[in-house]
């Protein structure tokens, strides 16, 4: 008993998720000796604020790595479904409850979604230039079809964009920071997420056919339906997040979503997600975005110019997906490969899986 | 009601120009422990996979329990009772051992819900039946080999199965397990369980069959009670010619030492020794996950040994890359033809040309399209490769003749040390006995060859001497006047 | 007995995808030739279509290369700013005092300072994909922010301009019988390429890596090396479109082209590359690069068609090429195992 505890413990402190958080101290810690602004409690409100959105978009990206493969459509999803559910709003001068504009977002969201699924589950393409090709239509939709702009909320969506759950003012300065409802959405979706994920069978069905396509399908998983429901519900999880940011900001901006994904990506990476599917947690998820959100909102603070962020970003996915990959190399010995004959305990020194996507 | 719960009738599959099932058929009655047997390659695991649904078959069809199907799914097949334990085991690496075992089951009582306590009490089911112990908890990706086999085994015992297959259930086990599984299928037949036992290990079959299939390179050649087979039979059936009628080894003498490996480990071995003289076949033997696939990739510079020394020729030296390994005359023909041999897609002539690339390009890398056109021409002539053109896709050549193209590969080369991992897996006979005359014909022009085999047959037929390794080590070596089957089959 | 059908069989693969880019190319030729005669066959729509395809042309085919390897190249369009962004800081540096024949030299220098970044950047990728087995895709993803950061930061944020007349005169205004001296630098830079592809061994190699890297491994290739030349040559091919670009708009940014990472993919989806590696062609690449060039300025007489509509028509694209070419390689093969059985 004691040596599985202590095996455990072991286990616990060479994972990802561990680094992550040492970095995560390390680097408020700095940051604090550097401004004595980190652990403010205006900083900290807004840090949680901040990182409402890249987490809701990190379940999306989560769950592609995890089933699959690497997914860059979701800001898209996001953009256009909540475009669309802001012009429910207007044009019906719908003034019900908010629930119905996300059930709108998320219909569109889910239709959005599957279309993904559909061609990545029935072709078997990659999944990165099948949803690289789907965000292109998107936005060539959004922007091109329904010609959308800037646009003021109305009146439903604003009113539920500025309630706030906390709010705080930092005696010192006098800047106040809030926590919008959305806070509650993100932490609702994490767990409706994790339930899902762990003590379903349709949930550790997703992880069976990123861990092993040929095996899930010999177990008797659909392996086509899983991943056509994968990123289908990822589509309505997009559109979620892309509610609760039109809400947040107050107005609506079409151009404000696309990009977005690849720091959501470099925050999954770095939570210890594994690029090659089957691994990966939502506590690493969460810290991964955190870590991103600190580096991102936090630059200002210890005074590096803006303008250094996408090399940041860039430095960290690189850092980051090196970890993961030398990681996996060490601690198990044998990689993920399609050919279990004899060779899965040798280290063939080959990256025949590194290529591919 | 019929008695019988499976019956395959005609079934054809091919992949590419690779014909594994040639309208094989095969009955099953209830409550029988059958046997499957035949050479490596001959066809055993497709036409499992035709019964699970994981292949859909060319043409044929495959009736379970009174019901026809002509292209089943792997769920309609796990539904209609059969269980099956797959040659590459089938688990998932990313998860553990507890959810390995117990995520079938609950698959197949189409549970919505997991209930992690129900999960572990399953999983101690399972792995107190065959008495295996392993931490529950643990990744499958970091067990060894022989653990996941007994996952696959103890997992396919748990479900209530009306028929298990088991594919080559035994190649990494030890005697105790092997034992312990017996007892197992004893058990499993007297609660009525019907079992398809595929092995071509003879004295495995006797011990527990009743009946028996044989398939040779895709077609069925017989179907008989065991009581009715004797040895002579079996090897007859199996290999398609009497026991003992090839006699090939034309008593070569062995020459200076070519290749000595001193106190050699890596990953997988443990300090091996030996020493290949010109002229020799030396063959090595041992279980799946016994090292010696570990042990031939070591000498070709794909696995990086933590110690000893390789000495090639009188001087020591390091193999770091094949590129090396080329460079001092070693060629390795791998153990996986279709992952590790071929590019399947790409022409025969470009597979072949992939070794001289170097040789017979210019200084700036142009390469000279006439010598390597003539270099696979050559070669296809040479070495009898059947096809029309050397322009065609590898993929479209049987299985006997891709083998023969990774061996031109390596002939190219023309290499004093040739290693071959398994080389007649999924051969035909007439393909088989040509590579055979070949590699004593290469010993005899000097060169050292090693051939890393689980075939008995094979290893009796072309080696001179025979080393055994079992996890990491070499436990025996049998000297060329002491080599038969009876006495191999003993170690493997 | 089959000889003849068979025989053309194995190159099936091959020709069905030229045939059909032909076939397109050739019909949205003649659509946009019969709809708008006047504008579309003018000398200036042909003039200003070979100086459009010219850059991105260069990065579908370094893209295209990376694919072909069973890899990808993302960060391309980055590299080619951050090229740019070099050559014309180093350009403004040196040139401002010159005159005559040492401003010639500054030039050079300032391209080869270009091109060198080129080199490192896709030197740096390579490393990153074989000596630490990032995946191509992620790794290029990162590259991508990470040469776009660092051309932010050299570039303090801004356009970089003020380049020396002589040099977009010289390469983007000089024209030989009225056609762009780019262009032709494009068309020698597509020789050169369908050379190496298809004429030396570092070609083979990299066919042979994409279509199964373990064998390539396992046939005494040196994986690592080929794929850090194949991203080096990536690189390079973007300097090269970064330098051109350059040219033509006297000033270089850090996120310039953004869109053209969709466009480069598209082209070399389109040219026939197989997404996992190992099939296509540079013909296809380049027959592809002008069917796209031909479709944008078509539809770019319709100026009621906003330009996001194209992206619409990009993406479908994408996706129903990779469809299409799926559903004949499948039959291709049918037909080739079923020529083979007796
Ligand atoms: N997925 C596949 N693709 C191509 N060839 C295959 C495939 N699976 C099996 N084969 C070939 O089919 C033949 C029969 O293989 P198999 O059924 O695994 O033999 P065994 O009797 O040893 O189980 C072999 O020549 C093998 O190489
Ligand atoms: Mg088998």
């Amino acid at each position: 008993m004691n040596s599985l505890t202590t095996k455990k413990l072991k286990k616990s402190l060479v994972s990802t998720e561990f680094f992550v958080l040492v970095l995560i101290v390390l680097l408020a810690v700095f940051i604090e000796m550097q401004s004595g602004l980190f652990f403010t409690n205006n900083n900290l409100v807004d840090l949680l604020r901040s990182m409402i959105v890249p987490s809701i978009f990190a379940l999306c990206a989560y769950l592609g790595f995890i089933s699959t493969g690497p997914d860059v459509s979701f800001p898209l999803i996001a953009a256009l479904s909540s475009y669309i559910a802001t012009q429910f709003v207007v044009i019906t001068g719908f003034q019900g409850s908010i629930a119905i504009v996300f059930l709108v977002a998320i219909a569109v969201g889910l239709v959005l979604g599957s279309i993904n699924g559909f061609i990545i589950a029935k072709y078997n393409f990659p999944s990165l230039i099948v949803t690289l090709g789907t965000s292109t239509i998107f936005s060539g939709i959004l922007l091109g079809a329904f010609e959308a702009s800037r646009m003021e909320l109305p009146a439903t969506m604003a009113d539920f964009g500025r309630q706030s759950l906390l709010a705080v003012t930092n005696a010192k300065a006098g800047i106040g920071s809030s926590l919008p409802m959305t806070f509650l959405i993100f932490v609702g979706l994490y767990i409706i997420v994790y339930f899902v994920l762990n003590h379903t069978m349709a949930g550790r069905g997703v992880f069976a056919v990123g861990g092993d396509e040929t095996s899930a399908e010999r177990a008797g998983f659909n392996v086509k339906l899983i991943r056509f429901g994968v990123f289908t519900v990822s589509g309505a999880i997009a559109a979620i997040a892309g509610v609760c940011y039109t809400v947040e900001s107050l107005y609506y901006l079409p151009t404000e979503f696309a990009g977005e994904e690849m720091i959501v990506i470099a925050a999954v990476i770095l939570g210890g997600t594994r690029l090659m599917g089957g691994v990966g947690t939502l506590k690493g998820t969460i810290l991964g975005t955190l870590l991103i959100t600190i580096v991102t909102n936090s630059l200002i603070l210890v005074g590096i110019p803006v303008y250094w962020q996408k090399f940041f970003i860039g430095a960290i996915i690189i850092i980051g997906t090196a970890i993961s990959v030398i990681q996996s190399h060490n601690l198990f010995k044998s990689k993920k490969s399609k050919d279990s004959k004899g060779l899965q305990n040798s280290e063939v020194v080959i990256n025949e899986t590194a290529q591919k996507q | 009601m019929s008695e019988n719960i499976l019956s395959v009738k005609g079934v054809h599959k091919s992949f590419g120009g690779v014909h594994a099932l040639k309208g094989v058929d095969l009955t099953i009655k209830k409550g029988e422990v059958h046997c499957l047997a035949g050479e490596n390659g001959c066809g055993k695991s497709t036409i499992i996979k035709v019964i699970s649904g994981v292949h859909k078959p060319d043409s044929g069809e495959v009736e379970l329990n009174g019901k026809k199907y002509t292209s089943i799914t792997p769920s309609e097949a796990i539904e209609a009772g059969v269980q099956i334990i797959y040659q590459d085991f089938s688990v998932f690496p990313n998860l553990t051992v507890m959810e390995n075992l117990a995520i079938n089951k609950a698959l197949a009582s189409k549970k919505k819900f997991i209930n992690k306590k129900e999960f572990r009490r399953i999983a101690e089911e399972a792995v107190n039946k065959i008495n295996f112990k392993v931490d529950l908890d643990a990744l499958v990706e970091d067990l060894p080999v022989a653990d996941k086999q007994l996952i696959a085994i103890s997992r396919a015992l748990l479900a209530d199965a009306k028929l298990i297959i088991m594919d080559e259930p035994t190649t990494t086990l030890t005697k105790t397990e092997v034992k312990r599984l017996f007892e197992i299928i004893e058990d499993l037949k007297e609660q009525g369980v019907t079992i398809l036992f595929v092995s071509h290990k003879l004295d495995e079959v006797y011990e527990i069959c009743d009946s028996i299939t044989i398939f040779r390179n895709g077609e069925n050649v017989l179907s008989c009670q065991v009581s009715e087979m004797d040895d002579e039979k079996f090897a007859y059936y199996m290999t398609g010619r009497k026991f003992d009628s090839q006699n090939i080894k034309q008593n070569a003498k062995a020459g200076d030492s070519i290749l000595e490996v001193k106190n050699l480990s890596a990953p997988g071995f443990d300090n091996v020794n030996f020493n290949l003289r010109k002229g020799e076949v030396l063959g090595i033997s041992g279980q799946l996950g016994s090292g010696r696939t570990e042990l031939s990739l070591a000498l070709f510079g794909l696995l990086k040994p933590y110690e000893g020394s390789i000495v090639v020729d009188g001087k020591e030296v390091n193999i770091t890359s094949p590129a090396k390994a080329q460079e001092l005359g070693i060629a390795l023909v791998p153990e996986d033809r279709l992952t590790e041999g071929l590019f399947l897609s790409q022409s025969i002539k470009r597979n072949i040309n992939v070794t001289k690339l170097d040789e017979l390009s210019s200084k700036l890398g142009v390469m000279n399209i006439t010598a390597l056109t003539d270099e696979s021409k050559g070669w296809v002539k040479n070495i009898g490769v059947k096809t029309k053109d050397h322009e065609y896709p590898v993929q479209t050549l049987s299985g006997g003749n891709q083998q023969k193209v990774v061996l031109a590969r390596w002939l190219a080369t023309n290499p004093n040390v040739l290693i071959l991992n398994a080389p007649t897996v999924g051969v035909d006979i007439g393909a088989k006995h040509d590579i055979h005359t070949l590699l004593r014909n290469l010993a005899n022009e000097g060169r050292g060859i090693i051939v890393v085999s689980d075939d008995v047959k094979e290893l009796v037929d072309v080696c001179d001497r025979v080393m055994v390794m079992q996890q990491g080590k070499i436990i025996n070596e049998i000297a060329s006047g002491d080599l038969n089957a009876d006495m191999l089959s003993q170690y493997i | 007995m089959k000889l003849l059908k068979n025989n053309s069989l194995s190159l099936n693969q091959l020709d069905g995808n030229t045939a059909r880019l032909l076939t397109m190319f050739v019909a949205i030729f003649l659509v946009a030739s019969l709809t708008k005669p006047d504008m579309f066959l003018s000398s200036g729509n042909f003039q200003s279509m070979s100086k459009q395809l010219v850059e991105y042309g260069l990065l579908s085919l370094g893209v295209g290369i990376a694919m072909i390897s069973g890899g990808i190249d993302l960060s391309v369009v980055y590299i080619a700013n951050l090229s740019a962004i070099v050559t014309g800081m180093v350009m403004k540096a040196l040139v401002l005092t010159a005159v005559g024949p040492e401003l010639l030299l500054f030039i050079l220098i300032a391209v080869l300072a270009g091109v060198l970044t080129g080199f490192l950047c896709g030197a740096f990728n390579g490393f990153l994909i074989s000596k630490l087995h990032i995946p191509a895709m992620l790794a290029t993803l990162g590259t991508m922010q990470l040469y776009m950061g660092i051309a932010i930061i050299i570039s303090g944020g801004s356009t970089v301009s003020g380049i020396p007349r002589v040099f977009s005169q010289l390469i983007s205004n000089s024209y030989l019988f009225g056609i762009p001296l780019s262009f032709f630098i494009y068309l020698f830079v597509v020789g050169f390429i369908i050379f190496i592809m298809s004429k030396t061994k570092f070609g083979m190699r990299v066919f042979l890596i994409g279509t199964n890297a373990r064998a390539a491994a396992f046939s005494g290739i040196k994986i690592n090396n080929v794929l850090i030349k194949t991203y080096i040559l990536s690189g390079l091919l973007a300097s090269l479109a970064g330098i051109l670009s350059l040219a033509r708009l006297s000033s270089a940014k850090a996120d310039f082209g953004s869109s053209y990472i969709m466009q480069t993919i598209l082209i070399v989806v389109l040219g026939g590359i197989n997404p996992n590696g190992g099939y296509g062609t540079i013909r296809g690449i380049f027959l592809a690069t002008i069917t796209v060039q031909v479709i944008s300025s078509f539809l770019n007489m319709f100026p009621e068609i906003s330009n996001y509509y194209r992206d619409l028509i990009w993406g479908v694209a994408v996706i129903g090429v990779l469809i299409v070419n799926f559903s004949a390689n499948k039959k291709t093969t049918a037909k080739l195992a079923k020529a083979t059985a007796n």
